[in-house]
C-alpha cells in the first residue's frame, strides 16, 4: 500500500536497523525446554543469553514471567539438548561427514516439530515440504527403473485384449511400475517411521507428544516421517540438487527396497 | 506397418486406410497418431521437439476413464508430471520467498500448478475434448469419460479412504499433518486401494500386471448391431491373444472424471513426457515458459480488500494471505524476533467527521516503521497497517540475481552450476527461515 505524505518521508524498514529490544546482562530466570512448578535460577557465566543461539532458548519476550501451568514432573518430556548427540545422529543418517552438511541452527530447525514449545524454536514445517517434493520425484524415477520379476519383461509386449501393442520408446521403459499404490507402499509412513527408528532420530527429534506415555497414539510415526523430509529437505536447499538426490536415493529409498 | 505411411511417393498426404479405424478398441491405436493434424499442430503450436515422438504425446491426451490399460492412457506419465511440477514449483517459492506461512504456501502452488491452472493452461494452449472416447476420436482430442452432471464427484472422498487414520472422527486437520498425509496442495487424497479416483492422478483403477485382463463390462447386444465389427488387422507376425469382434462400449460414465480433472492430468502427463523424452533442461525451460511466466491475479476480490480501490489491493501472492488478528500475530511476531513491540501511531488523517473519513496509521517498532494503512475507521486502519507489516515480513525475497535453486545443480540441468562444469555459478543456499508465528 503506498499513500503520499508531503511532510514525512517513508522510511523502508530495510534501510535501518531494526533495533531490538535491550538485553541486560545480568543473572536472570532461564527458560528450560521442561516446565516445571518451581522456578529455577541459573546463572550463565561464559555465554550470554543474547548471544546464545535461537536454537538454544525460547525467545525472552514470549516467556511469561511466571508460569501458571502446573505440569507434572514425571509427565514432562524431555528433549535431547546435546549438540553431540545430535551430530552423530546426522552421521548416521548421512554418512560420514554428515553433521557438515548443514549449518548448527539449520541442523537443529530440521529435527525440530511444530509441537516443540509452541513453535517459538521455529519448526521443520517448510522444509519437510520441499523435502517431500524431493523424495516424491525421486521415487517416481526410482520406480521406473526398479526390477520387478512380476511385471512381465518389457521388450516382448503382450497384446492386450483388443490386440494392440503399445508404443514401444526406451525412453518409456518402466512406466508400468509407476502407479499411485506402488508410491503409497513405498512411501507409507511406518515404513518412513521405521527407518527413522534404525537411524536413532526418535531420539533426538524435539517434538511435545500428547500423552507421553503413549508416543504412539501421539503420532509418533507422523512427527519421524515428516523429519525424515525435513531433513532430505534442508540437505537439498543447503546443498543443491544433486546432493540431495543423492542422499535421497542412498540413505532413504535404498533402505526402504528401491 | 505397411497400411500406415502417411504421405505417398508424390508427397500426398494419405488418409488412413479402413482397416486402422479400430472403433472397438477404447482409445486410438497408437499408430493413427503420425496421421493426426490435430496432434500435429498442437505438437507444433507448442514448439515442442523433435525427441518428443507423436505417439507419446497421443498417449498423454488420454484419460483413464477413457481407456484403462495403463500402457496405453497417461497415468504413469501424470504422475512422474505431477512430481516435476511440484518440485519446481516449490523450490521456486522456498527461494525466492523463504518466509511464506505454510498456508499460503499451499494456496501458492496451488495458484501455480493447481488443478484449476492446468486445466486453464491446457484451454490456452487449444487442446479440445472428444465428446466420447473411442477408437475412432481424433488423436489430438483430449479423450475421457464425462462423469454424469449431478453424479457424487468422482474424488469424493469417504471416511476410511484416506491414509489418515481416524479419518471418520473428523479430527482438527493441522497444516503439519498435511505434509506427510495429504498432496501438494493440501488436500487430502484417498487411499489408492480404495478404488476413489486420485485428485491429480487418474488411477482410479487398481493396475493390473497382465493387460489381458479385461476391466470395461462387455458391450451389449444391441450396440453390436450398430457399430461396424471387424477383426484388427495386425499384420501376419502378431496373434491376438483374444480378439474382440464386438464393437467396444465406452465405460459406464459413474466411474468418469470431470473435464477439469482430465485437462489437469493431461498437462501433468505432458510434463511428465517431456522430461523422459527431453530431458531435465527442456523440462525446466518448459516449466518457465509456461507456469513461472504467469502471474497471479485474484479471481473475486476478497472481503478484505473489497473496500480499497483496485489498485491499492495486494497483487500476487501478497493477495493470498488472509489475517483474522494482525495486531496479535505481528505483536508475536516482534516478541519472537526480539524488536521493540509494535505501537499504532495515527500518520494523518482526513474527514472525522465527515461521512468518509480516512485514517492513515502506521505501526512502529521503536522509530522504525513496519507497515501502514489507510482504512475508514482508526480500528480499519490499525489493522490494514499490522496486516500489511506481516506481509512485508512474509514476503521477504532477496534479489533476484542471488537466488539459486537446488535443481539448477543437478548434472545434466543445463544450469550451469555445476562443479563439474568449472567456471559455472556457484550454488547460493537460500535464506533458511524458521517459521511463522504461531499465536
Amino acid at each position: 500500500m503506498t499513500t503520499n505524505l508531503p511532510f514525512r518521508t517513508l522510511k523502508r524498514a530495510t534501510d535501518s536497523a531494526i533495533r531490538k529490544r535491550p538485553q541486560p546482562k545480568r543473572a536472570h530466570l532461564v527458560q528450560s525446554s521442561t516446565f516445571t512448578t518451581s522456578l529455577r535460577l541459573r546463572v550463565e557465566e561464559d555465554v550470554d543469553p543474547a548471544d546464545r543461539p535461537r536454537w538454544q532458548q525460547t525467545p525472552k519476550a514470549m516467556v511469561a514471567p511466571v508460569p501458571t501451568n502446573f505440569k507434572r514432573e514425571h509427565m514432562t518430556f524431555k528433549v535431547n539438548e546435546s549438540q553431540e548427540k545430535l551430530d552423530e545422529v546426522y552421521v548416521r543418517i548421512l554418512g560420514a561427514g554428515g553433521d557438515r552438511l548443514l549449518p548448527e541452527e539449520v541442523k537443529w530447525l530440521a529435527i525440530t516439530h511444530k509441537s516443540f514449545d509452541h513453535g517459538r524454536r521455529g519448526f521443520n514445517d517448510r522444509l519437510a515440504y520441499f523435502g517431500k517434493r524431493v523424495v516424491d520425484l525421486q521415487t517416481s524415477l526410482a520406480l521406473l527403473t526398479a526390477p520387478d520379476p512380476e511385471i512381465q519383461n518389457s521388450s516382448n509386449p503382450q497384446l492386450d485384449e483388443f490386440g494392440r501393442t503399445p508404443f514401444q520408446h526406451h525412453s518409456l521403459n518402466g512406466l508400468d511400475k509407476l502407479t499411485e499404490s506402488a508410491k503409497a507402499k513405498e512411501l507409507d509412513k511406518s515404513r518412513l517411521a521405521q527407518l527413522a527408528e534404525s537411524y536413532g532420530l526418535a531420539k533426538v527429534i524435539r517434538w511435545k507428544p500428547k500423552n507421553t506415555r503413549n508416543l504412539a497414539g501421539s503420532g509418533i510415526d507422523v512427527v519421524l516421517a515428516h523429519t525424515i523430509y525435513a531433513i532430505v529437505g534442508a540437505i537439498t536447499l543447503q546443498n543443491g540438487g544433486e546432493i540431495g538426490n543423492r542422499i535421497v536415493k542412498d540413505r532413504v529409498l535404498n533402505p526402504l527396497g528401491l | 506397418m505397411g497400411a500406415f505411411e502417411g504421405i505417398d511417393k508424390l508427397g500426398r498426404y494419405q488418409p488412413p486406410t479402413e482397416s486402422c479405424r479400430h472403433d472397438h478398441i477404447p482409445s486410438p491405436h497408437p499408430e493413427a497418431a503420425v496421421h493426426s493434424p490435430k496432434l500435429a499442430a498442437l505438437h507444433a503450436r507448442l514448439s515442442l521437439p523433435e525427441r518428443l515422438p507423436l505417439q507419446t504425446l497421443a498417449r498423454s491426451l488420454v484419460d483413464v476413464s477413457a481407456d484403462s490399460d495403463p500402457a496405453f492412457n497417461n497415468s504413469s506419465l501424470a504422475i512422474l508430471g505431477s512430481d516435476i511440477l511440484g518440485y519446481y514449483t516449490s523450490e521456486f517459492l522456498l527461494c525466492h520467498y523463504p518466509r511464506l506461512p505454510m498456508v499460503v504456501l499451499f494456496a501458492a502452488q496451488s495458484a501455480y500448478v493447481g488443478p484449476k491452472t492446468l486445466a486453464a493452461l491446457s484451454q490456452e494452449w487449444g487442446v479440445e475434448a472428444a465428446a466420447c472416447p473411442g477408437g475412432e476420436v481424433d488423436p489430438g482430442l483430449l479423450q475421457f469419460t464425462q462423469v454424469d452432471p449431478g453424479a457424487p464427484p468422482p474424488d469424493m472422498l469417504k471416511p476410511g479412504t484416506t491414509s489418515r487414520p481416524n479419518d471418520d472422527r473428523h479430527y482438527r486437520r493441522g497444516l503439519s499433518s498435511r505434509i506427510v498425509y495429504d498432496d501438494q496442495f493440501g488436500d487430502m487424497k484417498a487411499n489408492p486401494d480404495s478404488g476413489i479416483a486420485i485428485t491429480g492422478s487418474s488411477t482410479s483403477f487398481p493396475s493390473s500386471p497382465s493387460r489381458s485382463q479385461p476391466t470395461f463390462p462387455p458391450p451389449s447386444s444391441s450396440l453390436s448391431s450398430t457399430l461396424t465389427s471387424h477383426r484388427p488387422n495386425l499384420g501376419p507376425d502378431r496373434q491376438p491373444t483374444a480378439s474382440r469382434t464386438t464393437a467396444y462400449a465406452p465405460p459406464p460414465s459413474r466411474n468418469g472424471t470431470t473435464h477439469e480433472r482430465a485437462r489437469q492430468t493431461f498437462v501433468r502427463a505432458l510434463c511428465g513426457a517431456l522430461y523422459l523424452h527431453c530431458g531435465k533442461p527442456y523440462t525446466r525451460s518448459f516449466f518457465r515458459a509456461h507456469i513461472l511466466s504467469r502471474s497471479l491475479r485474484p479471481s473475486t476480490p476478497s472481503p478484505a480488500t473489497s473496500s480499497l480501490p483496485s489498485s491499492s489491493a495486494p497483487q500476487g501472492l501478497a493477495s493470498l494471505f488472509a489475517f483474522t488478528q494482525p495486531t496479535r500475530d505481528l505483536s508475536r511476531l516482534c516478541a519472537r524476533e526480539g524488536f521493540e513491540p509494535p505501537v499504532a501511531r495515527l500518520i494523518s488523517e482526513t474527514g472525522r467527521a465527515s461521512r468518509h473519513p480516512v485514517f492513515v496509521v502506521g505501526v512502529y517498532s521503536g522509530r522504525d516503521k513496519l507497515g501502514e494503512g489507510a482504512g475508514s475507521s482508526l480500528d480499519e486502519a490499525r489493522f490494514r497497517a499490522a496486516a500489511n507489516a506481516l506481509r512485508g515480513w512474509y514476503l521477504y525475497t532477496p534479489g533476484e540475481g542471488e537466488v539459486s535453486m537446488p535443481s539448477e545443480t543437478e548434472i545434466g540441468a543445463g544450469g550451469g552450476n555445476g562443479r563439474e562444469r568449472g567456471g559455472g555459478k556457484k550454488y547460493i543456499p537460500p535464506f533458511i527461515d524458521p517459521g511463522e508465528v504461531v499465536v
